[in-house]
């Protein structure tokens, strides 16, 4: 009991594991900035984001010859207004982003767990189940399914989270393994409380912490995930204004000087990405330092 | 690796002296023979099927290798729709029921066989490609009159036998050698196919690179290159780029702001020959009188709403062509209309007209992949008017299915590239037995079957354009463009064999390219 | 020992098998390969002749019988889309996707290596944070815009390298960095969590309290113990690359076996995807088999806790 009380509380956010050494403020920083933006991506577009004119295509930045105060980023290649694109696209990102990394986690977690302390008939056959995930490369799988389910935003969540919910499981059941072995667990047994509870209280709050940080480094490739199948032609639908979709779109225009509708959502992608990636490493050391094979 | 065409270095010192001593024998004349080499960015994966003339499958791709490697009775050539090749004439029997082709004398093979009617039978019976089936319905014999005449007996009158049997809508008339064939086998084939084209077979790496040589006794002339290689590169940048860098003299198909950079590049030209494909609207619903697509000004208003211009200069820099029919104007039987003017106020008028002052929910817009930018440029102009749709991307084979299975709605942005003429073109939309017909109109169907029967050209003629006409009347599709398709070309090329023929999109024929000499 | 080793050898059969029925029925509900092997508008004639000739209009069930029984004599098929033999078409990419990977490990490692053993020594210093957003870095761009880019600057602008295709050493440099850079981080991240492993131990102890110069203790006591795991990782990533490199491929027109796959599944072409998938699974879960197999003869308690 008091074991898991003890690890819940890490999650607890202590202040001061905040204010000790390395505390990755710019990575914060630059994740909130950006769910600011995406929440309120409608207050502050100039344009909307997916209507264009073919007059005005490939208007480039203010501070560059030809381009105006109109577009402050310039337009993209139906003529859109990329700054409202950017905008817009953190929405878009970040809900994609995170609702596949939690949807991913749950049911990876979930499934971890199960696997993990039931064992048995139960734990081979969700482990060979993940086996035959991974031995699908990911790229292909995603490819799969959205030939079978077609694509919208939601159908993309739904495919990054069946992609890599495998990668949870099998961090969270060695985890279990070892945790079924600890006194609390097997005090809860003695105390006659059922499988059930013991998972849902016992092995669930000490596994969340891996959990958390699995979530925060998937964040950066799920995100570059969906950026790729853009480029393979099965990413968001346009006119959805997703950065990777414009990264993938834009790439038309890198040879004619069209430089920032490939730099711009490129450089949003990177600090999203490697924001997430810093703060998922700073949360591995400081939440769970057993955690090795990421 | 893959590359069995880089000699060790005794071989090297040995081709090398070999050089030496040619040049030493053989006082250089002017016209040396074929000479230097031509290399190509392919945009597509270079498959082994290419290879052989029998497994063409009713796309217009294969006959990039076929071009090369084979040649055929009669083939589109510069000039001719159907021009004498292997066969030097041919004549239709008096009861329109025989065609007799007369071979050109002297002919050989890569392997030095002479081409004979033996070959032109066995081909026949081989072939296994698009219209096979057809052609072996109506075909009731193959005779080899003597070794230099072949007569085909058809069981009753065809008026498009030709059209069949002797442009691309086949490849049946594509001769490969009996005898190879039986020594070698299939497969044999086609690790090492032989042809009677102007370029023998050196080397082929499955989806990556095919290696060609100039065959000197080639009937028409010999080509003036020495060495030919189809490269596959799948992304459009990195074609623009090997191109930019001079690793290949010709690309194929670029598009926007790519082609415009190639342009702008001194030293690169870029040429845009029109294409078969037609990009066209089509509205599913149409056929459902609950659906506002129902209605033939709501169609028009679509179809006025569309500045076809724009979305040319935007895609194919203004090569396109923007038409109001989904035949080429090059096709037999063609009725051409005038592409719809632009006018989005005539089109508000005929949605209020029609009862949608505010314009309507379509429903989903689907655009054939990967034409996802255009279909999204179209529907902005939709949108423009009050015609309101979602985009919905789909992935290539998916697309396909739904639309054939006509579970698609709304509106659908489709490409067609039927060949043929006006009747095969037409076939597959407009007829109770056309694939992607989501409905018929009693009229056109009834047209449609009275002309499949025609002898007569020109009543026949006169039946297609009454078809045509009704289609267009009706509004059952908003066609946008006929098809540019833009290629780079390099500073080494002098003839690139670009749009030398109407409706084929590469460089054809092959013994025609030269190099500009330094 | 050996009762293990055949329980992991009936596990990776099963994860083979179960692989096969994925793949196989994944496939047939993606679409008709017939429609994409024709212009658009093809007749009902040309589609129903191509799906008897691949014999598509059989029960599913026939088809994955027929399917298990030739793959059972080593016969994976002829590709719809190649029309030829799919083994010998992707043997004939396997070389090409080797030596990528091969390259690319190598990439990865020199950048994963150093930036994880600074990042264990020198915690939170300058080069700890310059290293370590270097092989982040990779992981946050998406691999088609990194080859683009190179492309442009090192091919069109400077000229040094051929922007595409394979044949010569040159020719692998940028695909294999591109792919290399994607997998730094991970190598990058393993290396510092075993350096500091073991310079916790006993053992490094052990070494310091000798006087040993802390070089030494690093570079060679410390780094040669922390080099397991991460080159057991690297085998498992590198048989990974081969599989995930069509975006590499595509953009380098490189001519390997992801590329292969891509259009395979594009194609619907599905002899290729079979082969391709079962091939490549059978390569990881070797590899793994390995790995489990390796462990358990180096720590015998492995054997029974799993």
């Amino acid at each position: 009991m008091n074991g898991s009380r003890a690890a819940g509380l890490t999650l607890a956010w202590r202040f001061a594991a905040f204010r000790s050494e390395g505390f990755p403020l710019l990575p914060t920083l630059i994740l909130l900035t950006l769910a600011l933006v995406a929440i309120f991506a409608n207050v502050i577009t100039p344009y909307n984001p997916e209507i264009g004119s073919l007059g005005d295509r490939f208007h480039p930045p203010v501070w560059q010859a030809g381009g105006s105060a109109e577009h402050l980023l310039g337009t993209d290649h139906l003529g859109r207004d990329v700054l409202s694109r950017l905008i817009f696209g953190a929405r878009v990102s970040m809900v994609v982003g995170f609702t596949a990394v939690i949807v991913a986690g749950l049911l990876g977690t979930g499934l971890g767990i199960v696997s993990g302390y039931l064992g048995g008939w139960v734990d081979q056959l969700i482990m060979r189940i993940t086996d035959t995930w991974l031995a699908l490369p990911a790229l292909t799988f995603a490819i799969f399914l959205a030939a079978i389910v077609g694509p919208s935003e939601m159908n993309i969540v739904i495919i990054l989270a069946a992609v890599y919910w495998t990668r949870y499981a099998r961090v969270i059941r060695g985890e279990v393994l070892s945790l079924k072995e600890r006194d609390f667990v097997r005090l809860a047994i003695v105390a006659g409380c059922s499988k059930r509870t013991i998972m849902r209280r016992h092995i669930l709050p000490n596994v969340l912490n891996s959990a958390i940080v699995l979530a925060t480094l998937m964040l950066g490739v799920v995100i570059v995930t969906e950026a790729s199948l853009s480029f393979l032609g099965v990413g968001v639908p346009p006119p959805k204004p997703a950065w990777g979709l414009m990264l993938a779109d834009g790439k038309k225009g890198l040879m004619a000087g069209y430089w920032w509708l490939t730099v711009l959502p490129g450089c949003c992608i990177v600090l999203m990405v490697l924001a997430a990636n810093l703060l998922g490493d700073w949360l591995r050391v400081k939440l769970d330092p057993q955690l090795r094979q990421l | 690796m893959n590359h069995p065409r880089t000699l060790g270095p005794i071989a090297r010192r040995l081709a090398l002296w070999g050089l030496v001593a040619l040049a030493l024998l053989t006082p250089t004349p002017a016209s040396a023979g074929p000479e230097g080499q031509l290399t190509w960015g392919v945009h597509l994966s270079l498959v082994t099927r290419w290879l052989d003339p029998a497994e063409m499958e009713g796309i217009l791709t294969p006959f990039l290798f076929y071009y090369a490697l084979h040649d055929a009775l009669v083939k589109p050539m510069p000039g001719h729709a159907m021009g004498p090749s292997l066969a030097e004439s041919w004549t239709m029997g008096k009861d329109a029921l025989s065609y007799d082709f007369v071979l050109r004398k002297g002919v050989r093979f890569h392997n030095g066989d002479p081409v004979t009617a033996e070959d032109v039978k066995f081909t026949f019976e081989r072939y296994k490609g698009a219209g096979g089936k057809l052609l072996r319905e109506k075909v009731r014999e193959v005779q080899v009159v003597d070794p230099g005449r072949v007569r085909f007996h058809l069981r009753e009158p065809w008026p498009d036998f030709m059209t069949f049997y002797g442009t691309s809508a086949t490849g049946a008339g594509w001769i490969v050698p009996k005898k190879y064939v039986d020594k070698v086998g299939e497969d044999g084939f086609k690790k090492a196919p032989v042809g009677a084209g102007p370029y023998r077979f050196v080397s082929f790496t499955p989806g990556v690179e095919l290696v060609l040589e100039a065959f000197e006794g080639y009937w028409r002339k010999t080509p003036s290159v020495k060495r030919l290689v189809l490269r596959a590169m799948p992304e459009e940048t990195t074609r623009a780029a090997a191109l930019k860098k001079g690793e290949v003299d010709i690309v194929y198909l670029l598009s926007g702001p790519v082609a415009e950079e190639i342009r702008r590049t001194p030293g690169l030209r870029l040429v845009a020959p029109l294409v078969a494909g037609v990009f066209w609207l089509d509205f599913p619903d149409q056929w459902d009188p609950k659906s506002p697509w129902h209605e033939p000004r709501v169609r028009l208003a679509a179809s006025l709403a569309i500045d076809r211009q724009a979305v040319n200069a935007a895609e194919t820099l203004g090569f396109s062509q923007p038409t109001g029919s989904i035949v080429p104007r090059s096709f037999e039987f063609a009725l051409p209309f005038d592409p719809p003017r632009y006018d989005p106020k005539r089109a508000k008028e005929l949605l209020a007209e029609a009862g949608y002052p505010d314009g309507f929910d379509a429903g989903d817009f689907h655009p054939f992949p990967p034409y996802f930018s255009m279909g999204e440029a179209l529907a902005g102009y939709l949108q423009a008017v009050g015609i309101r749709t979602r985009i919905k991307t789909m992935e290539r084979a998916a697309f396909q299915t739904a639309w054939r299975e006509k579970t698609l709605h709304g509106v659908l942005l489709g490409i067609t590239g039927a060949s043929g003429n006006a009747a095969t073109r037409l076939e597959g939309y407009v007829t109770k037995t056309g694939i992607y017909a989501y409905g018929v109109l009693p009229e056109v169907e009834d047209l449609f079957h009275r002309q499949a029967r025609e002898l007569d050209r020109k009543k026949r003629g006169a039946l297609l354009h009454q078809i045509q006409k009704v289609v267009h009347d009706h509004v059952l599709h908003a066609p946008i463009y006929q098809l540019a398709f833009l290629c780079g070309i390099g500073p080494r090329v002098a003839e690139s064999g670009m749009g030398l023929m109407p409706g084929f999109a590469y460089s054809a024929p092959y013994e025609d390219l030269t190099l500009r000499t330094p | 020992m050996r009762r293990f080793i055949l329980r992991r050898l009936g596990f990776a059969v099963v994860s083979l098998f179960l692989l096969s029925v994925t793949i196989f029925f994944f496939v047939r509900v993606t679409g008709d390969p017939a429609v994409l092997l024709v212009e658009p508008g093809a007749s009902q004639a040309d589609l129903d002749a191509i799906r008897q000739q691949f014999g598509l209009d059989q029960p599913l069930p026939v088809q994955y019988g027929s399917f298990i029984a030739h793959l059972a004599r080593g016969d994976f098929g002829q590709s719809f889309y190649y029309r030829t033999d799919v083994l010998e078409l992707y043997l004939s990419r396997l070389p090409a996707s080797l030596l990528l990977a091969t390259v690319a490990m190598v990439f990865s490692l020199v950048i994963g290596l150093p930036t994880g053993i600074v990042a264990a020594v020198r915690v939170n210093g300058w080069w700890d944070s310059a290293g370590k957003i270097f092989a982040l870095l990779g992981l946050s761009m998406p691999s088609f815009w990194v080859g683009l880019l190179m492309i442009l600057f090192f091919s069109v602008y400077l000229g040094w390298l051929p922007s595409s295709g394979s044949g010569t050493l040159l020719h692998v440099l940028m695909p294999a960095f591109a792919l290399g850079w994607y997998f730094a981080a991970a190598h990058m991240r393993l290396t510092r969590s075993s350096m500091l492993e073991v310079l916790g131990s006993e053992y490094v102890k052990l070494a310091r309290l000798k006087g040993l110069p802390e070089a030494l203790v690093i570079g060679k006591h410390a780094f040669k113990n922390a080099l397991i795991p991460v080159l057991t990782l690297a085998g498992i990533n590198l048989v990974l690359m081969v599989n995930v490199a069509v975006v590499v491929e595509t953009v380098f027109a490189w001519p390997g076996v992801g590329r292969l796959l891509y259009e395979g599944i594009a194609f619907r072409d599905f002899p290729v995807v079979q082969a391709t998938v079962l091939l490549g699974g059978a390569m990881i879960v070797t590899v793994n088999l390995i790995v489990d197999v390796l462990y358990a003869v180096i720590d015998p308690r492995i054997r029974y806790e799993r």
